[in-house]
């Protein structure tokens, strides 16, 4: 029943990802959103997120600085790892014939994930 | 098949013998057109008139035994339940089912299909071995129990759905939709406790999870048994079980035999005279 917990675990992350790319996409580029709506200005001044500066470089790292909104990006790296690289693994698997072939792409892809949530982290501690 | 108009049709046959050929080539053969004719009926005339070492599957010809499966102008169907006049072509080609070797001609070999079917335990499975070994009487049955699975029962084992769905082109250890559709035909069944020993291998590495849902084994099924929907209601009730949501369910009971019948209609008694009463 692993790979039934596995897919489970992809529909969710699938789930999360539209959730924290389309707050990542509105943070991003605001002004067409703001254009729409007040109240949408109002939500992103809760999270700190003024208004016309949030693609700068400066604003960019002083946001993903902040307790929320740091949290959040960590989280969106961590569903889209795990989501793409198990989908790249189902890809993989469904042209290998082989079990020994399948374990070593199965590893291989666990190790990729695990070094780069890991150097995003510590990055992201780091500066 | 007789010959009602001076019109002719041209099949475009897929041929190889092993024993002779390389590599397949195809052969064309000018069939008699006739109303109502089947693909079938003109490979039959071919056999027959023109070229007696084609060969090819066939048996009911009234599309319940799934023996005649091949690719007609490029999509699978049954040859018996094709009218050569629904295609509108002038030239049809007939090729063997794909994602299937073949061993002649428009002969595939099924093995595979039938060594996936047989994988997932096609039998009602039950901890109550006695009686299954020695059956007393029938099991209870609903009609709305039976209509949770009947569509799925439909299913001839005739390999079209394994040629149209795209993952078993690929995946060449997928088990494929027919026998997952038959799986959870079982696993539906009220009268079935053989959810445990299926699930891990309908879960496994090349089991329900590699379906994408494109639908092509829903649509290109003749017998209407609609696979892709089998298979999703396989991942759901895989999850439900997973998680535990699973609503318990008892299986069916045995009923016992009725012990005195009376007759609506009262009956008259008779006698039956032997010869040695006469």
């Amino acid at each position: 029943m692993r790979n039934t917990y596995l897919w489970l675990l992809q529909l969710v992350t699938g789930g999360i990802i539209v959730v924290l790319l389309g707050a990542h996409l509105i943070t991003q580029y605001p002004d067409g959103i703001l254009v729409v709506t007040q109240r949408l200005d109002t939500t992103l001044k809760l999270f700190g997120i003024a208004g016309a500066d949030t693609t700068t470089w400066a604003s960019t790292i002083h946001r993903a600085r902040q307790g929320i909104a740091a949290g959040l990006y960590l989280a969106l790296v961590a569903v889209v790892l795990y989501h793409g690289l198990n989908g790249l693994r189902g890809i993989a698997l469904e042209v290998t014939a082989s079990a020994a072939t399948a374990r070593v792409i199965t590893y291989a892809l666990m190790a990729i994930g695990t070094i780069l949530f890991s150097a995003i982290l510590v990055s992201r501690l780091l500066y | 098949m007789t010959n009602n108009s001076n019109q002719q049709i041209i099949f475009k046959v897929h041929r190889y013998d092993p024993e002779r050929d390389n590599t397949p080539h195809f052969q064309e053969y000018a069939v008699p057109l006739s109303r109502g004719a089947t693909v079938l009926d003109g490979l039959i005339y071919i056999k027959e008139n023109l070229d007696s070492t084609l060969a090819f599957r066939s048996s009911c010809r009234m599309y319940v035994c799934g023996s005649c499966g091949m690719v007609i102008n490029h999509y699978p169907r049954l040859a018996c339940h094709t009218q050569i006049t629904e295609l509108n072509a002038k030239r049809l080609t007939i090729q063997p089912l794909r994602n299937f070797p073949t061993i002649k001609d428009l002969v595939p070999d099924m093995n595979s299909l039938f060594h996936n079917h047989q994988s997932i335990k096609p039998y009602l499975l039950r901890h109550d071995t006695e009686e299954m070994q020695n059956p007393r009487a029938e099991f209870t049955q609903l009609p709305k129990e039976l209509n949770d699975f009947l569509q799925f029962s439909y299913c001839v084992k005739c390999g079209i759905c394994l040629t149209a769905c795209p993952t078993m082109a690929t995946d060449k250890l997928f088990l494929g939709p027919q026998a997952l559709a038959q799986c959870y035909r079982y696993c539906a069944d009220n009268r079935d406790e053989g959810d445990k020993e299926r699930f891990p291998l309908v879960s496994g590495e090349h089991g329900v999870w590699n379906c994408h849902l494109s639908g092509a084994c829903s649509e290109s099924c003749p017998k209407g048994v609609d696979p892709a929907l089998a298979i999703q209601l396989l991942k759901r009730r895989l999850i439900s079980r997973s998680l535990g949501l699973a609503k318990k369910r008892q299986p069916a009971s045995v009923v016992s035999p009725p012990t005195t019948t009376k007759p609506i209609i009262p009956f008259p008694e008779f006698n039956v005279k032997t010869v040695a009463d006469r």
